[in-house]
């Protein structure tokens, strides 16, 4: 029974990840007008007990993307140089919706296995009943 | 009829050794578990009523709770039931 029991909690830590994910996806989506905002990252990483790994998976430290800032011009921006230039933020909503889909489908993915593993754990359970 | 109960006995024998409690497990410690189980599932929801913890959390812990639920359940009932067969035996 440890082995499924497990199963739901690798499932959950993968839904939490992919939550956490979702939320700096957002983030970018929010910001992606604000002047000078760098997109969030976060690489995911296994989590480590007592030196050895449990497979439970969970984000990483959130990173700044380090790319150039498009230089926009508009003179009338409050923020903007002698040139008429001000700094922009590099988030691509192309990626940043990519990004957001990705995490809807491993979502669905570890929902699916949290959903077999109860199955499977009902299912022997009712082998006792009958 | 002979060769069925011999086939009972030979398959009771069998599979014995694999409920036999192993080395430190006993019915005190399983029925510990069990509860710790519930009390993290207890938990788990006052959290995420009163804090609001995040819901995988919650789901996960009550999944957990249901899956020991349903075992001692289903133990209970054929642990009673083989003891109903016993005192059905006519003697």
């Amino acid at each position: 029974m440890t082995d499924l029991s497990d199963s739901l909690a690798l499932a959950a830590s993968g839904m939490r990840a992919q939550a956490a994910r979702l939320r700096l996806v957002s983030e970018n989506m929010a910001n992606m007008d604000t002047p000078g905002f760098r997109r969030k990252t976060a690489a995911f990483e296994q989590v480590m007990n007592s030196a050895t790994t449990s497979g439970l998976v969970k984000q990483g430290d959130v990173r700044l993307d380090k790319s150039q800032l498009p230089k926009i011009f508009d003179p009338a921006h409050p923020m903007s140089d002698a040139g008429g230039y001000y700094e922009g933020s590099n988030v691509n909503l192309i990626v940043e919706m990519a990004d957001a889909r990705e995490a809807q489908r491993s979502y669905e993915a570890n929902l699916k296995m949290f959903e077999q593993t109860r199955k499977m754990s009902s299912a022997v359970l009712d082998i006792l009943r009958r | 009829m002979d060769i069925s109960t011999q086939f009972a006995a030979q398959g009771y024998g069998a599979a014995k050794p694999v409920t036999e409690p192993q080395e430190g497990q006993s019915l005190a410690t399983a029925t510990q578990q069990f509860a710790d189980v519930l009390q993290q599932g207890e938990e788990a929801a006052m959290k995420a009523v009163t804090t609001g913890t995040d819901p995988h959390a919650l789901v996960e812990a009550l999944a957990q709770s249901e899956l020991a639920v349903q075992t001692a359940a289903a133990v209970r009932d054929k642990v009673v039931g083989a003891y109903q067969e016993i005192l059905r035996m006519p003697v």
